[in-house]
């Protein structure tokens, strides 16, 4: 396959350059004599020009009949399967979806293609993010895929965090079959929307209570934001796909942490304000108050 | 929705705002203009941007003696809320708030014959709107029927509506700014009310004390109310 490619690549390089030949063959006959060819013996000078130009002509011909000799030829028709039929397609603005399956069937092959490197390489440099270690004895039942579990487990999972802190009041929402959008009122003091990507946590955007529940636009407070941010932070670093159960329950135990959010001073400052915000990181094992700037 | 109790507060909910404190500072022997001018060079320092201007005024309307025993309306308009026309009406110890649309103007102009206004009593609060992080603060130049009565500082921290909780970051706010004349306590309307959830009524009923006190003071100077 690799030599075969190599071969046509050849054949078509020495037709680029016979056809080149031939082109200056063709201006220079239609260019006649010069100014430069001088007065004496003009017309020999020319006629050897041209006898030059003609061997070279030659000499790539040979190539091209060498090179196309070299190549084998395909074993018979190729087999497009159902791709055949786009060729009978009769409307104008269709004729051109061979092109793009033909694109989509490249990055298809390249996304197989890479995805497989990847594995390998992550398969050799195997991270986990559980402290624990699994005994033989106390096997959990290991869940196949973490994104694809059925919507009871979630709802579960939702209402058991529901009634575990009584000032979090959540509303659930789906609009992605079975993932789950919730919102979680803190208290009186902020709102977080949580998107689910079945029993992980995909997005947390945090916002006041009399902003909209879009997941998308952030909050109009810097407070609110720099909170997100924090938020990101931690909803990775309580991330783990051995017990993802564990990690959103530990996410909202972090979570709940910013009910003192605007009464709390910083641990380390002892001051309400640093940049005009109040201490918006809560250490992940304390549960801590600091300021972005005192952790 | 946020899981409250009475219908109440869900309708406060919708019309909330930050927690607002309004204190008055002292001009000493400066003049009102020269004051505003060290309080605006402190706050551009501290790195906040001037948002426009803003105006809060209030007029006051008594009973004529014909309807009993004699009520005061206070009339009070502020440009955060330009739609909305505020009014207090104080009967015996009780006081009734109500907010309403832009006509309610017109119809106390329509019962002008029941409620006159009162002479010489129309109160305004006016100057420089500032904004540094999510605080929203306001140095208001206050007369009393255009005759120069002091100065008022009012500080908006937005993302908080509940009192309680952000008044020790809002004291500290207000310590950094005003220094030495910075309350050390909750405003007196806001002490009995520290769990409720802020609205605008709220800043309306501190303007309207300030108001009250300014009206009573003899004449421009930098008497403390707290």
């Amino acid at each position: 396959m690799e030599r075969d490619l190599e071969q046509l690549n050849c054949a078509l390089n020495s037709v680029k350059t016979l056809r080149s030949n031939v082109r200056r063959v063709f201006e220079s006959v239609s260019n006649g004599l010069r100014a430069d060819h001088g007065d004496e013996g003009k017309e020999n000078k020319f006629i050897l020009e041209l006898q030059e130009l003609l061997t070279t002509v030659n000499n790539n011909l040979r190539d091209v009949e060498n090179s196309v000799s070299n190549l084998t030829p395909p074993p018979g028709a190729f087999s497009l399967g159902n791709t055949a039929y786009l060729s009978q397609e009769t409307t104008q603005e269709r004729q051109a979806l061979y092109g793009q399956l033909v694109n989509s069937y490249k990055w298809t092959d390249k996304i197989r293609e890479y995805s497989a490197l990847a594995g390998n390489i992550l398969a050799t440099n195997s991270f986990n993010k559980t402290y624990k270690t699994f005994s033989t004895t106390k096997r959990r039942k290991t869940q196949s895929s973490n994104h694809n579990v059925s919507p009871e487990v979630i709802e579960n999972l939702i209402t058991s965090i529901d009634r575990l802190f009584p000032d979090v009041t959540i509303t659930t929402n789906r609009p992605f079959v079975p993932n789950p959008v919730i919102q979680a009122s803190l208290g009186r003091v902020l709102k977080a929307i949580i998107a689910f990507k079945g029993l992980m946590i995909e997005w947390v955007v945090v916002k006041a209570h009399a902003e909209s529940n879009d997941l998308w636009t952030e909050s109009r407070y810097k407070v609110f934001r720099k909170v997100t941010e924090n938020c990101h932070a931690a909803m990775c670093h309580f991330h783990s796909p051995m017990m993802p159960e564990l990690a959103v329950r530990s996410f909202m135990h972090w979570f709940h942490s910013y009910n003192t959010l605007f009464s709390a001073p910083c641990k380390r400052c002892g001051n309400h304000l640093h940049a005009n915000l109040p201490p918006t990181w809560r250490d992940l094992r304390t549960l801590e108050p600091y300021h972005e700037e005192c952790k | 929705m946020l899981g409250f109790q009475n219908q109440k507060n869900v309708c406060k909910i919708i019309c909330m705002m930050g927690v607002t404190i309004l204190t008055q500072f002292p001009t000493g022997n400066r003049t009102g203009p020269e004051t505003v001018e060290v309080l605006s060079k402190r706050i551009l320092a501290l790195g906040a941007a001037q948002q426009g201007q803003f105006l809060v005024d209030c007029d006051t309307y008594t009973s004529i003696p014909q309807l009993g025993p004699q009520r005061t309306v206070h009339v009070l308009h502020n440009s955060e809320q330009p739609a909305t026309v505020f009014s207090l009406l104080e009967s015996g110890n009780k006081t009734i708030p109500l907010a309403a649309d832009g006509l309610f103007d017109l119809l106390m102009m329509k019962m002008s014959s029941f409620y006159t206004p009162k002479k010489q009593t129309k109160a305004e609060s006016k100057g420089l709107r500032y904004e540094i992080g999510d605080f929203c603060v306001k140095l208001g130049t206050v007369t009393v029927s255009s005759n120069f009565k002091g100065i008022l500082v009012e500080v908006e921290y937005r993302p908080c509506v509940v009192p309680a909780m952000c008044w020790d970051l809002l004291k500290e706010f207000l310590q950094g700014l005003l220094g030495q004349s910075a309350p050390g306590n909750l405003p007196a309307y806001l002490q009995n009310r520290v769990q409720e959830i802020y609205s605008p009524i709220d800043t309306i009923h501190q303007y309207l004390e300030h108001f009250t006190l300014f009206r009573k003071s003899p004449g421009g100077m930098g008497l403390r109310t707290q």
